[in-house]
């Protein structure tokens, strides 16, 4: 009788220890960050191209933040998805935000998804495609993101689903999903690998524009196919040379889009997307041509 | 001219002539042909900001006209009762924000003006006076029109 159940107690042990060393957070070491001096006005395109400011800018009166509120990043926006209420955490300098954070830090949350005293981010905040960065442009980032007002205010904690709700279980989910190689393996040119780095790394495009397996991770051979809308009704269009939508455009119509909001129909920009264009119009011409260039380059699906 | 073709000329132009007052009765089929009438005022405008297409003052100041003509017909276009059907892309902020509406129409109608009473003479010239009038569709839409799939 006593053998048995010492075995079992054993395996009790050896499956709790293996659970814990694999849902462990990974950081980052210090000596792994490259010896770079933060320039912020490259941080401020960085910015842009990222988003930053669509989820982590505080709601004015309940509307989407517009000009310079966009730079006051006290979060409180809140994303209703499938898993459970998301709510935005301040990302302003402020001690309620990332004030007083370490660049090894930053790097870490943005591309470890790891915050400073060791816990799992859940990858609404998309650092699955902010870690195909390079570690210089978050350094430019963050070096930016400490020029903006400090905002007061700490945002309340999540409102999630079991078993979502178990925020160690992430550690699992990185192991399946969190990749910094790249989804498209050859680029032909050097326009097509910034177009590449824009899409799949900072301007995370992916994470809407890419359908989803039942736990949240990309389908990456189903790249940019298209996707339910994580926040509300309607879907995410394919943005594949395939796509019903928008196959037809030519480099130069996606380009301008992205410029100006206008379809080649001269329609506008809606939903979502009005945010990110509003961000990606403050791009030099010649990286909305490489995005534009990247996702024609695509296979059409 | 024959007898069945005057027949069928003057069915054909009954039937259209009641379709049009059908759909100039609807308010709703009104604002969607004014903001057909838009768009395609604002493709050659847009082609010449894209450089597709050479640079025409009377194209341009014939698209500005039309705007400005719509611009001041429709804010009158959404009665109550006109909320829904007929495939209406108006968001239920036109009726709860009505405020906010009349201002952006306004904003559309004064970038409008401007660039017309301005007379742009090049593309040039052109460029910075056309911008804000485009950026006042977008926001416009942004709040006011939902995206349907």
């Amino acid at each position: 009788m006593r053998r048995p159940a010492i075995v079992a107690v054993a395996l009790v042990a050896v499956v709790l220890v293996t659970a814990w060393w694999l849902t462990s957070p990974q950081r980052m070491a210090a000596d792994s960050l490259p010896a770079h001096t933060p320039d912020v006005a490259a941080g401020e395109q960085v910015f842009w191209v990222g988003g930053c400011a669509s989820c982590h800018a505080s709601p004015v009166d309940g509307r989407r933040a517009k000009g310079e509120d966009k730079l006051r990043l006290g979060g409180g926006l809140e994303l209703d998805t499938p898993f459970g209420v998301f709510r935005v955490p301040n990302i302003s300098p402020h001690a309620d935000g990332i004030g007083g954070w370490s660049t090894l830090d930053f790097v870490n949350a943005m591309q470890a998804g790891v915050s400073p005293n060791g816990r799992h981010y859940y990858p609404s905040f998309p650092y699955t495609s902010y870690a195909k960065m390079r570690v210089e442009d978050v350094i430019d980032l963050k070096a930016f993101i400490d020029t903006l007002p400090a905002v007061e205010g700490l945002v309340a904690d999540h409102s999630l689903g079991f078993p979502w709700s178990v925020r160690r279980g992430i550690g699992l989910w990185k192991r399946r999903y969190l990749d910094t190689g790249f989804v498209m393996a050859d680029m032909d040119s050097e326009q097509l690998e910034r177009g590449r780095e824009l899409v799949e790394g900072a301007g995370h495009c992916g994470e809407c524009h890419t359908p989803r397996d039942g736990f949240g991770g990309l389908l990456a051979d189903q790249w940019l196919v298209g996707a339910p809308n994580p926040d509300g009704a309607g879907r995410v269009p394919n943005i594949t040379p395939g796509g019903k939508a928008v196959g037809d455009w030519s480099v130069s119509d996606i380009a301008y889009y992205l410029e100006s909001g206008f379809t080649p129909d001269f329609d506008t920009v809606g939903g979502s997307m009005v945010a990110v264009q509003e961000n990606l119009a403050k791009l030099p011409k010649s990286d909305l041509d490489s995005i534009a260039a990247y996702l024609k380059s695509l296979p059409a699906r | 001219m024959s007898g069945p073709t005057l027949r069928t000329l003057f069915l054909a132009a009954t039937l259209a002539f009641s379709a049009h007052a059908i759909a100039d009765d609807d308010p709703r089929i009104e604002r969607q042909d004014l903001m057909k009438s838009v768009r395609e005022a604002a493709k050659p405008v847009g082609q010449m900001m894209r450089g597709d297409m050479d640079f025409d003052a009377d194209t341009l100041m014939s698209s500005l006209e039309t705007w400005l003509d719509v611009s001041t017909k429709f804010g009158g276009l959404f009665p109550p009762g006109s909320e829904s059907g007929e495939e209406t892309e108006a968001a239920p902020a036109i009726w709860t924000d009505r405020e906010g509406f009349d201002k952006a129409l306004a904003e559309w109608q004064t970038a409008t003006q401007a660039a017309i009473d301005a007379k742009p003479a090049s593309l040039e010239e052109a460029r910075p006076i056309v911008g804000p009038v485009f950026n006042t569709c977008k926001g416009c839409h942004d709040n006011y029109r939902i995206e349907e799939e």
